[in-house]
């Protein structure tokens, strides 16, 4: 055999990324500053966008008044009553649609109608329902996350495994133990995966809750600051919203790993 | 290792297939199968695909009704048996979010038993399939023998009056496959349990049926029914008798399973 | 915001070109501008002046930006998108002047006694459980779109008159406040009178005052540019405002002072306001929101000084900024100074 020969050339590896943690702090940081860099130097006009240690200000400031908390606290009340409502409510109803026919039949249609309907848009309308008290912005959250959860959670009772239900059923398993040692449990990760979405819809849907008649509130706080062009304030009160988010995502990560486990 | 007592031991339930016929539609998938299954008797049945197997064994288990013909129970199963028709899948069918014991515990509950009793039972299974150290595992952790082993277990922890297993060893490579049949030998030895074995393996069916039918080809009909004599415990890997038999299994099969395999070929 | 139809644009050009090659010689001829307006009566001096060609006389080749709301408007002149417009102060037009990027040029609607004007609302609801008079407000949800909007300086300015406190309840739409105050959720509000006087018939509110009552002279809406406009475009900021106030003429003419005729210029607001409701039905509306729009642009400068002096005292704007900052008065007449 020839001893010399070359070697095969490598072909394989790429197309599977890994998450490397410390890079999108890099990026972030780098626009950060690259945005500082502009604003001082002038060739970003304070009319595009705010100066980034102006907005660090605006938000010390924000904590220092206890302003922050006088904001933060009535938004993450509604979030945490509006989502939970529109979850459990969605999850229920995506468990009845995915079980019984008549359900599905009756309301699948019902929720392809409601699905693309801009919230925001039935806001003269919840007004008049709910009152412009917590009850409208409760109502305007929980609508919000609902269909989306509903459509998740029936397409993740419709993702079940048929056969575990089978064997469920061959054991003589009742079929209230069957939907909630078999059912639910399989459907679990398209419902969680489907809550990533509602709850971020639901943050999404806290601006336009805050329309309705809102004094404090991170949502009022970023409207109030559009309205005066004030883009410290608005960067802040934007700021803010995507912490929210990062902490929902990992909030659900963790129950994602804690109840979802199993998966290989 | 000494198997405790189970009460379903020496069952007085039979199952009788009566003039059982079915299709889907216009399209016939089974015509007119009578079959015996005695109590403390291993009946495999062979076929070529899409025979009907996997259904005959869905109308046996009661998990669908045939449009023609009866299955019937005759005797009552033996007191303390909790399913009697016990099923074991092809592809196990465990949750995957429940250990191995509580795989087993799934069973139980539903029929009230819990704590001390339920340890007590999960704890004999899992002994005589040889899963003690694995009780806490997750499915995801097992290898593909030990999975069908821990469907072994739960079934048997229902102590069924009839298994019925639908190609149980498939999935699994030939290695773990021999081992699993060994482990199935063994356990009948020790307590002859009745089962209807669906398989397409005539290995399989030679080793471990007291009875093996043959079905021709759809619409599903008895073609013949083979018994074997000699003893499972006796029987082993590359026994030239049951090669014998084997042999003529599927020369019977054979011309069915390429018909079949046209067939399908051809829509 | 949809465009006006180019071709009819064109064709009303191509007529009066000749004629203002003439009229301003002075001028570039068929300098394109665009003008950003909201389809209220309010901005009537805009189509007339384009509609009956004294934009065009002006040597200006106007191109309508139709806008949802007046926030963005302004956003979109600060921008550079749109030239001219004509809106309330707000809070966001004071912080976009602050940061040098629009000026206020002229004055526009006026509050002014003897002609129907704003009135101060109390819903029905509130006004059955014995809120009869606007000192009753006190302590009471007051509807307003946004902080530091002029329904926030009309209720502010009731306010401190009466001696009473109210909540301020931020709705963002008018049509939420008015299905609001419809269900009595909020219990006051002030709105245009064409807004007001059917609704109130509809028994959904009570008319209780004038705002003119309460803020005499009220500069209720500005004629505002880009900052660069007023001060590099000095002959097309000119002839802007002199084809817009021949327009506020004309509309004056029609709707207040009865020396033109009326029908005629309802049909031409017509064709800008109400475009979904057939004639019949947009009139009544149309002159029921009939308003002094100020005489060749005159701009109230004590009004304004009023309404800085208030954003600023609410926190909504910062306390240094100057009227200088806010007006470019080199334009037209300065009233009330
Ligand atoms: N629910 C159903 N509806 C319609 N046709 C069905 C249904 N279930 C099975 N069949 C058809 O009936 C025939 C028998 O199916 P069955 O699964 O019982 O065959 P099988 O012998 O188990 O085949 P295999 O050896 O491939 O497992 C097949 O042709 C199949 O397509
Ligand atoms: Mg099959």
């Amino acid at each position: 055999m020839d001893e010399t020969g070359t070697s095969v050339a490598f072909r394989g590896g790429g197309f599977a990324p890994k998450s490397r943690r410390w890079v999108g702090v890099v990026v972030f940081v780098a626009l950060v500053l690259f945005v500082e860099w502009g604003t001082r130097a002038g060739w970003i006009s304070s009319l595009s966008l705010p100066r980034p240690s102006d907005v660090f200000e605006t938000f010390r400031q924000l904590y220092d008044s206890g302003l922050l908390f006088k904001h933060l606290g009535p938004s993450l009340s509604r979030l945490t009553v509006g989502a939970i409502l529109g979850a459990s409510v969605g999850i229920s109803v995506g468990i009845l649609i995915g079980l019984f026919s008549y359900v599905r039949s009756g309301l699948v249609p019902l929720v392809a109608a409601i699905f693309p309907i801009p919230k925001i848009a039935l806001l003269p309308l919840f007004v008049i329902w709910f009152g412009i008290g917590e009850g409208s912005k409760y109502a305007l959250i929980a609508f919000g996350t609902f269909t989306p959860t509903v459509v998740a959670t029936y397409g993740a009772v419709d993702n079940v495994d048929r056969t575990l239900i089978r064997m469920g059923q061959s054991f003589g398993l009742s079929w209230w133990s069957i939907v909630r040692k078999i059912v639910l449990p399989g459907a679990m990760p398209g419902i969680l995966s489907g809550l990533r979405i509602s709850l971020a819809i639901a943050i999404i849907l806290l601006v336009a809750a805050e329309m309705l008649g809102a004094e404090y509130g991170i949502g009022a706080y970023i409207l109030e600051a559009g309205s005066l062009y004030d883009l410290e304030r608005l960067f802040a009160g934007v700021v803010i919203l995507s912490l929210l988010g990062v902490l929902v995502s990992g909030v659900i990560g963790m129950a994602e790993r804690r109840l979802l486990g199993w998966r290989t | 290792m000494l198997a405790p007592l189970i009460s379903c031991k020496r069952s007085m339930m039979d199952i009788r297939l009566d003039g059982i016929g079915h299709s889907y539609d216009d399209f016939e998938v089974m015509r007119d199968i009578s079959l015996d299954i005695s109590s403390g008797q291993i009946v495999c049945i062979v076929g070529p695909s899409g025979c009907g197997k996997s259904t005959l064994l869905r109308f046996i288990g009661g998990l669908e009704r045939p449009k023609l013909g009866r299955v019937l129970q005759l005797g009552e199963p033996p007191a303390g048996c909790l399913n009697p028709l016990t099923y074991i899948f092809q592809d196990f069918a465990l949750l995957p979010w429940r250990s191995v014991s509580g795989n087993i515990s799934l069973v139980l509950e539903d029929h009230g038993i819990k704590g001390a009793a339920a340890d007590k039972i999960i704890e004999d299974v899992l002994a005589r399939t040889k899963l003690s150290d694995f009780a806490k595992a997750l499915p995801k952790q097992l290898s593909g023998g030990m999975k069908q082993r821990v469907a072994i277990a739960r079934a048997l922890a229902v102590k069924p009056a009839v298994m019925l297993m639908d190609e149980p060893l498939s999935a699994l490579d030939s290695q773990t496959r021999e081992l699993l049949m060994d482990d199935l030998v063994e356990l009948w030895t020790r307590q002859p349990f009745t089962a209807v074995y669906v398989t397409h393996n005539l290995a399989e069916a030679v080793r471990l049926g007291h009875r093996v039918v043959v079905l021709s080809r759809r619409p599903g009909k008895i073609r013949e029914v083979v018994d074997i004599d000699k003893p499972l415990a006796a029987r082993e890997f590359g026994d030239a008798d049951l090669e014998k038999t084997q042999k003529y299994l599927w020369q019977l099969m054979r011309d069915e399973a390429r018909a079949a395999d046209a067939e399908l070929l051809h829509g | 915001m949809t465009l006006i139809n180019r071709r009819k644009a064109l064709a009303l050009m191509g007529g009066t070109v000749a004629a203002s090659g003439l009229a301003a010689p002075a001028l570039a001829a068929n300098k394109k501008i665009k003008v950003g307006a909201l389809r209220f009566t309010s901005h009537s001096g805009n189509f007339v002046g384009f509609e009956r060609g004294y934009f065009a006389d002006a040597g200006l080749d106007v191109e309508f930006e139709f806008f949802q709301a007046a926030q963005p408007m302004a956003v979109a002149i600060a921008s550079g998108d749109v030239d001219y417009a004509v809106t309330a102060v707000s809070g966001g037009l004071i912080n976009l002047a602050e940061k040098g990027a629009i000026k206020v040029i002229g004055g526009a609607l006026s509050e002014e006694a003897g002609i129907d004007g704003q009135k101060y609302l109390i819903s029905d609801a509130s006004y059955q459980a014995g809120i009869k008079t606007l000192k009753d407000l006190d302590g009471k949800k007051y509807a307003i779109t946004q902080a530091g909007s002029s329904f926030h300086y009309m209720g502010s300015k009731m306010a401190a008159a009466e001696g009473i406190e109210l909540s301020f309840t931020p709705l963002q739409k008018v049509g939420a406040i008015i299905g609001a105050m419809k269900s009595g959720q909020v219990d006051g509000w002030s709105i245009v009178p064409h807004i007001a006087k059917p609704l109130a018939s509809a028994g959904a509110w009570h008319m209780i005052a004038n705002v003119s009552d309460y803020i005499p002279d009220y500069q209720v809406t500005t004629v505002f540019t880009s900052a660069k406009n007023a001060a590099d475009e000095r002959g097309m900021t000119e002839s802007f405002l002199n084809g817009f106030s021949k327009g506020v003429d004309d509309y004056a003419a029609a709707m207040i002072d009865g020396t033109a005729d009326q029908d005629e210029m309802v049909d031409l607001i017509h064709k800008y306001v109400y475009t979904d409701r057939e004639r019949a039905k947009a009139a009544p509306s149309i002159i029921n929101g009939t308003m002094r729009i100020n005489k060749g642009a005159a701009l109230n400068i004590a009004s304004i000084k009023d309404q800085l002096s208030w954003f600023q005292s609410e926190g909504l704007v910062d306390a240094g900024i100057s009227i200088d900052q806010l007006v470019d008065t080199s334009y037209v007449d300065i009233i009330g100074a």
